[in-house]
Parts: C-alpha cells; sequence; structure tokens
C-alpha cells in the first residue's frame, strides 16, 4: 500500500541523474590528475633531457638526469599525489561528520598531534633513535595517533554516539595544548633544530625516495577502502542525526568511521609532508562549486582533484624562484587565503 | 748639616718617583677601563677571551659554553633566546658579551650602567677583527695581537699543505633528519665555514649561493654532483650512529662522493665555533677531505 | 500496526537537562489512523516517537511494528516501513529539494547502490504529492518555511513506508501554510491510507485533522482514544492547567480548542 508508488507521470530531471554525474566527475577529475602527475616530473629547477633519462646505454648510477627524475622528481610528485588525495578527503568527511562546511581535516587535533611528534623527533630524537629509521615521520605518526584516541574517548565518553559539540572542543583544547607543548620545545631547542622544525611546519613533499611514500601508502590505502563505505550515510548525516537513524543509517558506526578513516588519512598524510594547509578545505569548496554537494561525488572528485591540486602547487614551489625552492605550504597558503576569503564574501 | 739634607734629598726622591708612578698608572686610559668581572653570552668569545689570557676575569657564561673546561664550573646566564637579565645583573658585571641582535638586553645594561660588547657574527675575517678589538676592550691588546698571528699561521700552513692537492668539490651538511635525508642545511658561500672549507682545500658546491645556510632538495644535491660529502653534526648524534647515518646516502648513487665512498661524519663542537680552535678546525677538515696530503 | 507497550526511558544519564523520563507508557497507532500525540512541552512527546521510530532503545518495555518488535527488525527494515519527519531539517549543505527527497530512497538501496530511474520516479511523485515538484532543481535552504516542510514530508514519503511519525510538523509555520500542511496530512491519510502519529502542542490541528488522539503529561499517557471521546474540558484542565472551551465548530467541521484562563 505504497502510495507514491503509483503511476503518476512527471517532468523529467533537469540535473543529470547521479550515475552519469559520478561517471563523468571521475573520468573528468581523474584525466585531469593523471596528465597533471605525467607532466611534473618533466618540470623542476635543474634542466634535464627526457632522452638521457631514458637512455638505457647509461648506468643508472652514473646517470644523473635519471636519477633527478626517478629519484628525485617522481618520489616528489607521488607524494604530493597521495597526500593531496588525502588531505582533500579527509576534510570532506570531517565537514560531512561534523555537520560543518568549515572544518578541515586539523580541527580535531590530529595535526596538533603530528606536529609535537615531529618536534620532540627533532629535538630530542638523537636521544631516543634507534638503528637506520627515519624517526621524525615515525614519531608525527605516533603522535597523531596519541591525538586522535584522546579526542575519540572524550567523544565516546557518554554514549555510543559521537557529540559533535564534544569533538569540536575536544579537538579545540587539543590543539591549544599542543601547540603550548610544541612552543615549549622550540624554546629549549638549539638554532638549527628550531630553523628545521619551522622547515618541517611549512610542508615539504621532497621524500628523496620512494621509501617514505610507500611506508604512509598503507595507511592511506585501508583510509580510502573505508571512506568508499561512507559517501551516502555522509548524506544523510549532514541532513541530521535523528533523520539519517529513520531512514537506516547506524550513526554511530558511520560517525566513528568517518572520524578513524579521516583521522588515518591525515595523520598519514602530515607524517608524511608536514602539515600542508588549505588543500582540506580549498578542494571541498572549490569541487562542490563544480559538481553539487552529493557526497557520493563530492568525496572521489575531491580526492582525484586534491592530487592534482598539491602536484600543480609542488611543481609552483620548487620552479616559482628557482634554484629557490618556496615550501609547498606556503603555495597553498597564498592560493588558498584569497580563495576562502573569497568564499566567506560570497556566503554572506 | 749636609747629612741630614741629603737623606731628605733621597726621600723626596723615592717620593717623587713613586708619585710619578701612581700617577702614571692612574693616567693610563686602558689600565683604568680594564674589565674584572666579564660575562659572556657568546661561546666563540668566551674562548677568546682565555685564549688571550683574560679567563680569570670570566664570572659567568651561556648555557651552551663547554670550552676550556674552566668554564663548566661557571654561572650559566641563558644564551640568545633567553638571556637571563638577573642572573647577568646578580654576577655583577663590569663587561656583559652580547649578540648582535639582543638588543633589549644591550638597552638594560646601558640603564643599568654596564658596559655591553656587541658582537655580530661574520666570516672568517670577522673571528680576527673580533679578536683583535676584544683584546682592546680588555686591555689584552699584545696578547690578542699574539693569537691572531698564531691562528693565521696555522691557518697558513694548512693552506700550504694542500696547495698541491687538486680542489674537491664539496657538500658541506650542517644539519639533516636523523635516518634520511630531509630536512638538510648546507654550507652556502658565505660565512666562516665556507671560509675554512677554501683554506682546507676544497670548494663548496654552493659557493655561488650568497647566504650562510642553504636547503638545498634532492634534485639540487644531484645537480651539483659533489666529489664529497662533509657532515659537520656537534649536536645530538652518537658515535655508533654515524656508520649508519653514511649509509642514508646509498639512496642517490649518482653522486660522486657516494660511488667514491668520500663521505664523513663529525661531531666535534669546535668544528663550527668560530673562535680560536678555527685553525684546528681547518686542519681537521683539511686531513678529512686531502688524507693523502697528511701521511 | 504501531504500539509501544509498558514503554518506560529515562535521561538518568544527564544529557536532557530536566531530568526527563517517560514511565509506563503503552499506547496503539492502529492501522489507517492519524493520531495526534497531545501534551505540554517535556511531557516526553518527542522522546515517545523517538522510541517508536527505534532511534532509543527503551530501558524496558517493547515497541513493536505490524506485530514484530522492533529490536528483531534491522535498522533498513524499519526505515522501508516507517518514516520519521523530525522537528527541525538544517542540513549542513546546499542540497537540492530533489536531493534531499532522494535520500529518502536509502532504505531500498544496497551499499553501493545508486538511485534509478525507478527511485527517481518515486521521489518526484512523492513532490508532486506535496505540491512541490516545481521546486525540485531548487536549493532547499532557499525555500520558504511552508516549502521546506512539505518538502521535508515528501522526503518521508519517499520512503514508501506504512507508517509516517510527525514531530511538531506545523510548528514554525504560519497560519496559511499550517493550514496547507494540515490539509496535506488529511489527504495522505485519507486517500492513501498512511497511517500518522503527530505529535504536537496545537490542540486546534489535532483536533482538526486527527480521528485519535494520546494525551501525555510528565512522562506518563493520561488518556488515549477517539478524538471525540478524549478531548474534553475537563482532559485538557488536567493537562495544561488551564480552563478551556471545547466544542464542535459548524464551520470548521471539527472540535475546537478556546482557552479562557488559568485554572485555579
Amino acid at each position: 500500500m505504497n502510495m507514491v508508488e503509483s503511476t503518476v507521470s512527471v517532468g523529467a530531471p533537469a540535473i543529470r541523474p547521479i550515475r552519469a554525474r559520478l561517471t563523468l566527475t571521475v573520468l573528468g577529475f581523474g584525466a585531469l590528475t593523471i596528465v597533471t602527475c605525467l607532466l611534473a616530473p618533466l618540470v623542476g629547477s635543474t634542466s634535464i633531457s627526457l632522452a638521457r633519462v631514458f637512455d638505457r646505454s647509461i648506468p643508472f648510477s652514473d646517470n644523473v638526469d635519471a636519477q633527478i627524475f626517478f629519484i628525485a622528481r617522481m618520489p616528489r610528485v607521488l607524494a604530493g599525489a597521495v597526500t593531496g588525495a588525502a588531505l582533500a578527503a579527509a576534510g570532506v568527511v570531517f565537514q560531512a561528520m561534523l555537520r560543518n562546511p568549515l572544518a578541515t581535516p586539523f580541527t580535531l587535533g590530529v595535526s596538533a598531534g603530528a606536529s609535537l611528534g615531529a618536534m620532540s623527533a627533532i629535538v630530542l630524537g638523537a636521544a631516543v633513535s634507534f638503528g637506520p629509521i627515519a624517526v621524525v615521520p615515525l614519531a608525527s605518526l605516533l603522535g597523531a595517533a596519541i591525538a586522535a584516541a584522546i579526542v575519540y574517548r572524550l567523544a565516546t565518553l557518554r554514549d555510543r554516539a559521537m557529540s559533535t559539540t564534544v569533538l569540536l572542543l575536544a579537538g579545540v583544547t587539543l590543539n591549544s595544548f599542543f601547540s603550548a607543548l610544541i612552543l615549549f620545545l622550540q624554546y629549549i631547542a638549539n638554532f638549527a633544530q628550531v630553523y628545521r622544525a619551522m622547515r618541517w611546519v611549512m610542508g615539504d613533499l621532497d621524500v628523496g625516495s620512494f621509501q617514505p611514500v610507500l611506508a604512509a601508502l598503507p595507511l592511506i590505502v585501508i583510509a580510502f577502502v573505508l571512506f568508499a563505505l561512507l559517501p551516502s550515510s555522509l548524506n544523510l548525516l549532514s541532513v541530521g542525526t535523528d533523520a539519517a537513524t529513520a531512514r537506516g543509517v547506524d550513526v554511530a558506526r558511520a560517525q566513528r568511521l568517518s572520524f578513524v578513516s579521516a583521522s588515518l588519512a591525515t595523520a598519514a598524510a602530515v607524517s608524511l609532508a608536514g602539515p600542508i594547509g588549505f588543500v582540506g578545505i580549498v578542494v571541498p569548496h572549490l569541487v562542490r562549486l563544480l559538481v553539487g554537494v552529493d557526497h557520493r561525488v563530492v568525496l572521489p572528485a575531491s580526492a582525484l582533484f586534491g592530487a592534482a591540486f598539491l602536484v600543480a602547487c609542488d611543481v609552483g614551489a620548487r620552479t616559482l624562484l628557482a634554484p629557490l625552492e618556496i615550501p609547498v605550504g606556503v603555495i597553498t597558503a597564498l592560493l588558498g587565503g584569497p580563495f576562502f576569503l573569497w568564499l566567506l564574501v560570497r556566503r554572506g | 748639616m749636609a747629612a741630614g739634607s741629603t737623606r731628605l734629598t733621597r726621600r723626596a726622591v723615592v717620593v717623587l718617583i713613586a708619585s710619578a708612578a701612581i700617577v702614571a698608572r692612574g693616567v693610563d686610559p686602558r689600565a683604568a677601563e680594564a674589565p674584572k668581572r666579564i660575562v659572556s653570552l657568546v661561546p666563540a668569545l668566551t674562548e677568546m677571551l682565555y685564549a688571550i689570557g683574560a679567563g680569570p676575569q670570566v664570572v659567568g657564561v651561556s648555557s651552551f659554553d663547554d670550552f676550556p673546561p674552566q668554564v663548566k664550573s661557571l654561572p650559566r646566564v641563558g644564551a640568545l633566546v633567553d638571556p637571563d637579565m638577573e642572573r647577568i645583573l646578580s654576577l655583577r658585571p663590569d663587561l656583559v658579551i652580547v649578540y648582535g641582535s639582543q638588543t633589549t638586553v644591550e638597552t638594560q645594561l646601558a640603564r643599568a650602567g654596564i658596559r655591553a660588547y656587541n658582537y655580530r657574527h661574520a666570516g672568517l675575517a670577522g673571528i680576527f677583527s673580533t679578536i683583535r678589538d676584544l683584546g682592546r676592550t680588555v686591555g689584552r691588546e699584545r696578547e690578542s695581537e699574539r693569537l691572531a698571528q698564531q691562528i693565521q699561521q696555522r691557518l697558513d700552513s694548512v693552506q700550504a699543505r694542500v696547495a698541491t692537492q687538486p680542489k674537491i668539490r664539496t657538500l658541506l651538511v650542517f644539519e639533516r633528519d636523523l635516518g634520511s635525508l630531509r630536512g638538510l642545511y648546507a654550507s652556502g658561500g658565505v660565512g666562516f665555514m665556507h671560509d675554512i672549507l677554501l683554506i682546507a682545500g676544497g670548494t663548496n658546491v654552493f659557493a655561488d649561493v650568497p647566504r650562510e645556510a642553504v636547503q638545498p632538495s634532492v634534485e639540487t644535491i644531484l645537480a651539483r654532483a659533489p666529489s664529497a660529502i662533509l657532515e659537520v653534526r656537534p649536536t645530538g648524534l652518537p658515535r655508533e650512529r654515524i656508520p649508519d647515518e653514511r649509509r642514508v646516502w646509498d639512496s642517490l648513487p649518482s653522486i660522486p662522493a657516494v660511488r667514491d665512498g668520500r663521505i664523513r661524519i663529525v661531531t666535534d663542537d669546535y668544528l663550527v665555533t668560530p673562535g680560536p680552535r678555527v685553525a684546528q678546525a681547518a686542519e681537521a677538515i683539511a686531513r678529512l677531505i686531502h688524507p693523502e696530503a697528511f701521511k | 500496526m504501531l504500539r509501544g507497550s509498558d514503554l518506560s526511558y529515562g535521561y538518568a544519564r544527564g544529557r536532557d537537562r530536566s531530568g526527563f523520563s517517560l514511565r509506563d507508557v503503552t499506547i496503539e497507532v492502529p492501522r489507517g489512523s492519524l493520531t495526534g500525540l497531545l501534551g505540554p512541552n517535556g511531557c516526553g512527546k518527542t522522546t515517545l516517537l523517538r522510541l517508536l521510530a527505534g532511534i532509543l532503545t527503551p530501558e524496558s518495555g517493547t515497541v513493536t511494528l505490524k506485530e514484530r518488535p522492533l529490536k528483531d527488525l534491522s535498522r533498513r527494515e524499519i526505515a522501508r516501513q516507517l518514516a520519521l519527519v523530525p522537528q527541525e531539517t538544517h542540513p549542513a549543505f546546499d542540497y537540492t529539494a530533489l536531493e534531499m527527497v532522494l535520500m529518502g530512497r536509502h532504505p531500498h538501496l544496497g551499499l553501493f547502490e545508486l538511485e534509478g530511474p525507478h527511485d527517481l520516479r518515486v521521489a518526484h511523485n512523492a513532490l508532486a504529492t506535496t505540491g512541490t515538484d516545481h521546486l525540485a532543481d531548487r536549493a532547499y535552504m532557499t525555500l520558504s518555511g511552508g516549502e521546506k516542510q512539505r518538502v521535508v514530508i515528501a522526503s518521508a514519503l519517499a520512503q514508501s513506508s506504512d507508517v509516517l511519525l510527525l514531530d511538531e510538523p506545523t510548528a514554525s509555520l504560519d497560519l496559511g501554510y499550517q493550514l496547507d500542511v494540515a490539509s496535506l496530512l488529511s489527504e495522505l491519510n485519507r486517500e492513501r491510507g498512511v497511517t500518522m502519529l503527530l505529535a504536537t502542542h496545537d490542540l486546534n490541528l489535532a483536533a482538526s485533522v486527527c480521528d485519535r488522539l494520546i494525551l501525555m503529561r510528565e512522562g506518563r499517557v493520561i488518556a488515549q482514544g477517539q478524538t471525540t471521546d478524549v478531548l474534553t474540558a475537563s482532559r485538557v484542565r488536567d493537562i495544561y492547567g488551564v480552563v478551556a472551551d471545547v466544542r464542535h465548530h459548524e464551520r470548521a467541521g471539527h472540535l475546537t480548542v478556546t482557552p479562557v484562563s488559568r485554572a485555579q
């Protein structure tokens, strides 16, 4: 006795149905990302000859051009793509989960934890390091995990469903507290350490080999697998939790999944390249302007566009003032700041 | 009456000579100014003070001072970012050696009527001029001149020793992350480390960069292709970690320094202190990049 | 159709500042009825609705939907048979009216399934039923209060469920829109046979459209039954502490409640 399934003929929908939109978007942004990633290693502060790069007759250990291409540039482009995708997607998920378009991957303190971990490694690292392991990314990941765990625990203290208010408060508190600890560490550090810390905070995709990217990849892959389960729940969650439950969404589970996946992606990205700002908020908003607000389209589109965006920013970072390198976080801020202002003015 | 007047004359002459001596000492401006209680916030200058014999006048040093051994028992008064004014004042100094950028400290000292010596970090030539200038300030001109010449002679002999060797293109690294090549700081074409490298028979791959420190990308390092890598890591690197840290460079095999295994990591403070041991530093670096010249 | 037996629920954990609880509530919403849930603010109407929708779990007692206990049904199964129109709807993003309504199709779609032509038809039918089809591509946030409420009702209708729970559907609407929504609900109930439970503090709205009423006060059910039997002056005085005139209005065609004074 379903009253609305009677055959009332209605006009065709004016906006393309979701299936077509999703396909078009993924193909379009996917193409953009692939083209960007293919062109990026061709550009840099040193001029290299592509012919020499692929000249098999020169042994690799003697081929400087090939080394620049495969060791310096390609891992850097890959790191940029992976980090950009992770931060953009995490931004989308946090914005939906917190029901706030102004949320960023750094709102809930995960990045502050990562920064504290990195600072600790930079200032105290030699005392506790072991073996030829890169201490800073590892400590950064640990810091992020601790921060996320604290926020999670606080938010689920009262009951299974996370309160967005508690989440936001816990995140803000953690940000402040960890920032204070970071300042203290910088105070007791020597010049070189302070410089190094400042440089880390500005973001750095110059990974120098595939190893750091491969180390971060499993976490990001897991995060994206979890992301794939979320989009329709995110739509419903962002309208209201009661309505979402009444439509069959397990709200507590969706919130936990959102928090864990987005925190994982953010932690991995920040450990790899430092806290690069604005990607997590500019890309989702830009994408929404282009494809609408349905998360089933926005999430994959943001991941793809985030990758292209950060790779492009990094190309700018290493070529605009060559041979001097501008930290990539400065580029994203210079682009993102004005864009964000424009967004706010437009809204108001 | 002749004996009495002779005794009087003798006495008068003694008094006269004595007064002249007293007056002369009182009139000598430098003798009157020589500081008796010196506080130094700059480790390199603390070393200079001891090297020119003004060590006994040093009553307070910075938190980073550790040479010569006598400073270990002295009170600490902070450093560049955290100078402790109260501590400084409590030591009742008549001369405080401060960094050029510590303008608030200088102002406070001026208000307290305490003399400040303003140190501005410069290249190798700056070390010499500072030694001489400091010598003038503490009334040890002769000793400072002698020290300056000793250092110069030693530097000259190092330079002579490696003169016939071919110059080695060197990457001089100040700092990088443990276990990775990220966050790498290298010497640019300015500063005393760069100057010492030249004396030690090397050339700086970043000699064209007009700054003391450079943050090169991996691409830039590959492009510059140094023949030797010298890492001067004074702080925080335990000896046992050095072989592992050397192996980190294996990810860039096209660099001649990596290919030929010419990577040296050293962890002594004096190598980066722009003070009296700079000639020692030059010799140490020369031995590292031109071992054949010292056999 | 929808039954609650001996339901008790407490906010002992402190979420609700008034420390309110529901006590031994037994109610019935018969198939095809348009039942009103009345009572002063804080009497537990919203809590009861949320318990009946399966959003909250009662501390004791059971809710049954078509004779099956809610706890035996999956969330999706419940959603296919029961839809909820919450008191307020504030989407965080600029969804269009159509996108809002399509969200109602969620319980009918698989995990990675996207809406197909059938779902679109259902959505447009729902919009047409509430007279908002022409607003399909408009941004929800830009609609008027009445239009918004009708779109929300449409999205509940798109769930193709047999039962509709509504929490204060006319609370923030202008008089004209109140009448619109009231007649829409009446029509849906009469012509499409949708079973409805309507929580409201508007006595006259309840009197105009509901054939059955449940009266609550301080977490307990005071009376339930046919509107004409239950809505009396003494009940109104009992529940609201107000002396009122309850009489059948010729022109309106239903009971009306006119408050006169505070009870002594």
